[in-house]
């Protein structure tokens, strides 16, 4: 039972589906993974009202793929009712998963919504109604290795021990245009993230491949969240309340694959976000 | 003000209404008027890239009608013209996520700063369709001289004629080879214009600079050597309400066919 996963089996996080239709849509696609047969699945179905029968095809359908619903949690007293009436157990994952802080969580947000606040207020959108309003900055590409220790208040320290305790999310796959993956810890992806495509995770996330879409790290607003990939090529970056766009004049949709690539990480530095080339040294 | 809101649609898909809607809206702007371009193909997002505006979206159409941001910190600024801006599409989320009447009140919203609200339609009949037709009063259908795009196109005729709201349509023919039509392998602008029996507001030839412009993110009207982009500045005019002549695309197509003129003007001279 380790950080976010069970003993032979995975948690399947679907509480930000509205609809049925996009439960069985993401669990199919989940499920259709060789590696995701024969294991206990967890289904995390948030505030979703299910029917028994929604719910009996949704376990026909994973064991389907010779599976088996280990527990399920739901905010839903509906879905409750009907998994009862289907003998399926329920449980709050949060007894399962170790370790992440939730008071720690929910303390965060309102701390978000000042900064979003902050940002917005900066580009003085309320002064002049006229005038459009999105600007992001340009995203700063740093080739020397910058010191990591500016000013390490008990804060920082605090944030990154955070992301050392959340639980992660290992995707093996590319992500493609349209594509979402959202983690309530960190986020590790063995493949590339296609422009079109968002990643988001709590904590830290890392691609291992190119990472060509968005990727917001630290969305509850962890500003020590960083995030890494072989090739960095994101359309944006964003850190906490930290936004960066990829600059103009760079224009490279496509990526030439080779085995050449020097790793990269991108962090908040002094209210930026700098990207630095990850050599050996 | 009230400003107009003029839906681009085709039915079939490729015909070029993403293009036609980042250059008209970079032309009507260029000539001063406040232009907002709304793309409504959610899932399905192009006008971005044509724009070269995909690095700068950060909130999109859905966040607008979730409440998540004001309409005003969607829409996203061009890089060269502050008369234009983008109102993006969600990538992430599909055609359900935005219903005729939120569009409606978006585009109504928009009507009382803007001289244009282009709407961005996505291929199909289907609801896409109809949130993108929701909120406009005129329309531009464009097609190219196929009989599969035609098809399309009549089709799409039938349905805006049957909307109230819609109170006039303009054809626009895409992708015209003036040496095909000349050889008898393309249906000609005359054979579209009366099988359609529409109103025409733009020729535009085929043009190999769109496809460097698209992959470029930068709309073709910018080159104002191109004739494609001359073609899309004359449409934007028309919009405007002046008379502008079609142009005579088999006179100022081909270097070739000048050069080729020349040298029969000399060798006329020799005899």
């Amino acid at each position: 039972m380790d950080k976010g996963y069970i003993e032979n089996g995975f948690i399947v996080d679907l509480s930000n589906a509205r609809k049925t239709s996009e439960i069985i849509y993401e669990l199919s696609r989940i499920l259709d993974i060789p590696e995701a047969q024969n294991k206990q699945v967890c289904l995390k179905l948030g505030s979703v009202d299910l029917s028994q029968t929604e719910l009996t095809s949704i376990k026909a359908l994973v064991e389907s793929m010779d599976s088996e619903i280990e527990f399920i949690s739901t905010r839903s007293t509906e879905t409750a009712e009907a998994a009862k009436a289907l003998e399926i157990e329920i449980s709050e994952l949060e007894n399962i998963v170790e370790a992440p802080d939730f008071e720690m969580e929910t303390s965060v947000t309102p701390e978000v919504e000042t900064a979003l606040d902050k940002i917005f207020g900066d580009t003085d959108f309320d002064k002049d109604e006229d005038e459009p309003q999105q600007e992001v900055k340009e995203m700063e590409e740093s080739f020397h290795f910058i010191d990591d220790e500016d000013e390490e208040d008990e804060e920082t320290i605090a944030m990154k021990a955070e992301a050392e305790k959340l639980p992660t999310l290992y995707i093996k796959k590319t992500i493609r245009s349209g594509q979402s993956i959202t983690s309530d810890g960190n986020l590790i992806i063995v493949g590339d993230v296609n422009p079109g495509a968002e990643v988001i995770a709590k904590g830290d996330i890392t691609v291992w491949g190119i990472l060509g879409g968005i990727a917001h790290a630290g969305s509850e607003g962890n500003s020590q969240a960083r995030i890494r990939a072989l090739k960095m090529n994101a359309i944006q970056l964003r850190i906490a309340d930290i936004f960066a766009r990829r600059p103009d004049g760079v224009n490279t949709p496509f990526v030439q694959k080779t085995n050449e690539f020097i790793p990269e990480e991108a962090k908040i530095f002094k209210k930026n976000i700098i990207i630095n080339k990850l050599l050996e040294n | 003000m009230s400003g107009r809101v003029i839906v681009i649609t085709s039915g079939k898909g490729g015909v070029g209404k993403t293009t036609t809607n980042a250059n008209i809206g970079t032309a009507l702007a260029k000539a001063g008027n406040k232009v907002v371009m709304i793309d409504t193909d959610l899932g399905l997002r192009n006008l971005d890239l044509l724009l070269g505006l995909e690095n700068r979206i950060v909130y999109t159409i859905v966040d607008v009608v979730e409440e998540r941001c004001k309409l005003k910190q969607a829409l996203v600024k061009d890089k060269k013209n502050p008369n234009l801006c983008l109102l993006a599409a969600a990538q992430t989320r599909d055609k359900t996520a935005v219903t005729q009447e939120q569009l409606k009140d978006i585009c109504d919203q928009l009507k009382k700063d803007y001289d244009f609200i282009l709407v961005d339609c996505p291929a199909g009949i289907e609801q896409g369709f109809q949130n993108a037709v929701a909120g406009a009063t005129e329309a531009i259908v464009v097609t190219t001289p196929e009989m599969s795009a035609v098809r399309d196109a009549d089709r799409i005729i039938g349905l805006l004629e049957a909307k109230e709201e819609i109170e006039s349509y303009k054809l626009l023919l895409n992708r015209v080879r003036p040496n095909l039509i000349k050889s008898n392998d393309m249906m000609s602008v005359e054979d579209v214009v009366e099988i359609l029996s529409a109103d025409l507001i733009g020729i535009i030839p085929e043009d190999t600079g769109i496809i460097t412009s698209t992959n470029k993110g930068e709309p073709i009207v910018n080159d104002e050597k191109s004739l494609a982009g001359r073609a899309y500045m004359n449409v934007a005019r028309r919009i405007m309400g002046e008379d502008v002549p079609f142009m005579n695309l088999e006179e100022e197509t081909s270097v070739v066919a000048k050069v080729k003129k020349f040298f029969k003007g000399l060798m006329g001279k020799e005899k």
